[in-house]
C-alpha cells in the first residue's frame, strides 16, 4: 500500500496526432459539442526539426482537455492495414489488443449517455457498441482518426470493498507475474491467500473508521 | 475442501446465494468476501443467478484448494485441485 | 564570445525600441547582442488597434522562433496594460508556451512586465510617470501599476494618439512634463512609460536633476533581458537601475 500523499488533480490533457483536422473538429466540436478551448501555432525550433504545426484542445468536461497535433504537409506513416492515425498494425494483430488503448469520457447519468448516443448516431460516426460492464455502461465509436472513444456512466457508486479487492488483485498480480508461470488460476490462488490474510482485518478497520466518521458528524454540525 | 471467494457487492450476491443452495456447500464471510466451500465440486447455474455477462465472468475473487473447470454461459464449476 | 540573440515583438510603427535597445545593450562590458524584430501592424494607439495588434502576436512569435532567439521581449507596454491587471503574466505565459511547444528554450519578457520588475528591483513603492498616451489609456496604465502594488503619486499624459508622432516627441517636451510632476516622496520616475516615446538620452541627466532613480520602458526592458539571460546588469549612462551589478571601484 502506498503511503505517499496523493496530490494530482486529474487529466490536464491527453494529446494525439491527426492527419484530418477538419474531420476532428467536426467530430469533437460540431457532433459531440466539445468546445475548442486553446490552440498553439508553433514550429520545430528544438534539436529535432519538424514541420509547422497546430496544437489544439477540446474541453472534455471537468476542465480536462483532449488535444491534437496537426503537422502541415506530414503524410501518414505506414505499418499495416489496421490501427489509427498514430499507430498502424500488421494484419495478424488481434482487434482486442488494438482496442485495449482507448479514451473513456465520463458522464453522470443514463440520460447524458443517451444524449451523446443520439449525437453520434446522427453523425458520420454512429455508436458501434453499447455495453453494460460490471458496474458501468458505455458507448463506443471511433473518431475520424481511428481512435476509439468510449463514453461511460457508473451504474452505481464504487463501494469501499471494491478498493480492497482491487488492491488484493494487483498485489496478487505483481506476485504472480514475478513467478515462473503467470496464469489466472495462479492469480486467483494467490489472491485467496491475500483474502485470508487481510480481508477480515480490513473490514474491522473499515467499520471502526465508519463509526468514527459518524461520531464526528455532530461535532461538525454543532453551531 | 474446495473454496472460492466472491466479493460482497450487489451484483455478486446472487452468485453466493445460488452457490449456497448446492449440496454440502457452506457460505461464510471473510471480511467483505463470501467464502464458499464444499468437500467436493461446487456448481453454480448462471441463469439462476441472473448475472449479466460482464458480472458473471469476473465474479470469482480467489481460489483455495480449487480450480475453475467451467465458467461459461451455463455454469461456473469449481473443483478440488 | 557568443552573441546573445534578442527577439523583439514591436508595433509596426515603432522605431524607438530598435534604436534604444541595441544602443543600451551595446554598452554591456562583456556580452554582445544581436536584435531580430517582428512587427504587428499598428499605427494609432487606440483600444481597437491594440486589440487587433495583439491578435498578430502568434505570427510574430513564429517568425522570431525561427531565428532561435535566447530571449524575446514583447515590446508594447500599453497593449498589455490595456488588457487589465496581470495581462503581462498571461501574455508572457502564452508566448512561452507557444515557444516551448515547438521546442524553443527562449525566455520571454514583456515591456509591461519589465517595468514592474525594474520598479521592484529598485525597491520603489511610490512612482511618477510621463506617458505619451491619450487620457483613457494613461488611466489604464496607472490602474495597472497600482494593481501591481505600486502607488502612482503623479503622472502626465501627452495625449498623442498617432504612434509615428509618438516616435518624434522631442526630449524637451518630455522633460517639461517631468518638471511639472510633484516628486515629493516619490521613489522613482518613469520618464517614458512607453517604448516608442524616445527618452534614452534623458534618463541620466534627469536622474541628476531630480535626485531620484529615473527609468524608462527601454531601460526597464534592458534590465529585464539581462536578468533573464543571467548577465550582470551593468550599463553606463542610463540611470542607476542599469548599474545594479556594477562592481564598485576601490577608492
Amino acid at each position: 500500500m502506498s503511503e505517499l500523499p496523493h496530490r494530482v488533480r486529474g487529466v490536464d490533457h491527453v494529446a494525439y496526432p491527426t492527419f484530418d483536422p477538419a474531420g476532428t473538429v467536426r467530430f469533437y466540436r460540431d457532433v459531440l459539442g466539445f468546445p475548442v478551448v486553446h490552440s498553439i501555432c508553433a514550429a520545430g525550433w528544438g534539436p529535432e526539426r519538424h514541420p509547422d504545426f497546430i496544437h489544439f484542445f477540446f474541453d472534455i468536461g471537468n476542465g480536462d482537455r483532449l488535444a491534437f497535433f496537426y503537422y502541415f504537409g506530414l503524410e501518414p506513416f505506414g505499418g499495416g492495414p489496421q490501427g489509427d492515425a498514430y499507430s498502424r498494425f500488421a494484419e495478424d494483430v488481434p482487434v482486442y489488443f488494438i482496442r485495449s488503448r482507448h479514451l473513456a469520457i465520463h458522464v453522470d447519468s443514463e440520460e447524458d449517455l443517451l444524449e451523446y448516443r443520439r449525437r453520434l448516431d446522427g453523425s458520420e460516426w454512429p455508436v458501434e457498441m453499447q455495453i453494460q460492464h460490471e458496474t458501468i455502461e458505455s458507448i463506443y465509436t471511433h473518431d475520424p482518426n481511428g481512435y476509439m472513444i468510449e463514453i461511460t456512466r457508473a451504474l452505481r457508486p464504487v463501494t469501499p470493498q471494491e478498493d480492497l479487492d482491487a488492491a488484493l488483485t494487483i498485489d496478487a498480480l505483481v506476485d504472480v507475474v514475478s513467478g515462473p508461470d503467470p496464469s489466472m488460476a495462479a492469480l486467483l490462488t494467490r489472491k485467496a491467500e491475500l483474502i485470508v490474510e487481510r480481508a477480515a482485518a480490513w473490514e474491522e478497520q473499515h467499520a471502526a473508521r465508519a463509526t468514527a466518521e459518524q461520531a464526528s458528524v455532530p461535532e461538525v454540525a454543532r453551531p | 475442501m474446495t473454496t472460492f471467494y466472491v466479493l460482497d457487492v450487489p451484483e455478486n450476491v446472487s452468485v453466493a446465494t445460488v452457490a449456497g443452495q448446492g449440496p454440502d456447500v457452506t457460505v461464510a464471510r471473510v471480511g467483505p468476501y463470501f467464502e464458499i466451500s464444499a468437500p467436493g465440486a461446487i456448481v453454480v447455474d448462471r441463469r439462476a443467478t441472473g448475472c449479466r455477462h460482464a458480472v458473471w465472468y469476473s465474479c470469482v475473487a480467489g481460489l483455495r484448494g480449487a480450480r475453475v473447470t467451467q465458467q461459461d454461459k451455463d455454469a461456473l464449476r469449481v473443483e478440488p485441485v | 564570445m557568443a552573441v546573445h540573440r534578442i527577439g523583439l515583438v514591436v508595433p509596426s510603427s515603432n522605431v524607438t525600441v530598435e534604436t534604444e535597445m541595441p544602443a543600451l545593450l551595446a554598452r554591456h562590458p562583456d556580452a554582445s547582442f544581436s536584435f531580430h524584430s517582428s512587427r504587428m501592424r499598428m499605427t494609432a494607439v487606440s483600444p481597437a488597434q491594440l486589440r487587433a495588434m495583439n491578435a498578430q502576436r502568434e505570427r510574430c512569435v513564429l517568425e522570431l522562433g525561427d531565428a532561435g532567439p535566447e530571449a524575446i521581449l514583447y515590446a508594447c507596454l500599453v497593449a498589455l496594460m490595456a488588457g487589465g491587471p496581470g495581462e503581462h503574466q498571461r501574455v508572457e505565459a502564452a508566448v512561452a508556451e507557444q515557444l516551448a511547444t515547438g521546442g524553443s528554450e527562449a525566455r520571454v519578457r514583456s515591456s509591461a512586465g519589465a517595468l514592474v520588475e525594474a520598479l521592484r528591483g529598485l525597491g520603489a513603492r511610490r512612482v511618477a510617470l510621463v506617458m505619451p498616451y491619450t487620457r483613457p489609456l494613461a488611466e489604464q496604465v496607472v490602474a495597472y501599476l497600482e494593481a501591481e502594488g505600486l502607488t502612482v503619486a503623479d503622472w502626465r499624459a501627452l495625449e498623442v494618439a498617432d504612434n509615428a508622432e509618438v516616435g518624434c516627441i522631442p526630449g524637451d517636451r518630455v522633460m517639461a512634463a517631468a518638471r511639472e510632476l510633484d516628486l515629493s516622496a516619490v521613489d522613482a520616475l518613469v520618464l517614458s512609460c512607453c517604448v516608442q516615446m524616445p527618452s534614452l538620452s534623458l534618463v541620466e541627466p534627469a536622474e541628476q536633476e531630480f535626485g531620484i532613480p529615473v527609468l524608462s520602458a527601454a531601460t526597464a526592458g534592458a534590465y529585464s533581458l539581462l536578468r533573464a539571460l543571467g548577465l550582470p546588469v551593468d550599463l553606463p549612462g542610463a540611470g542607476s537601475l542599469l548599474r545594479a551589478d556594477r562592481v564598485p571601484v576601490p577608492a
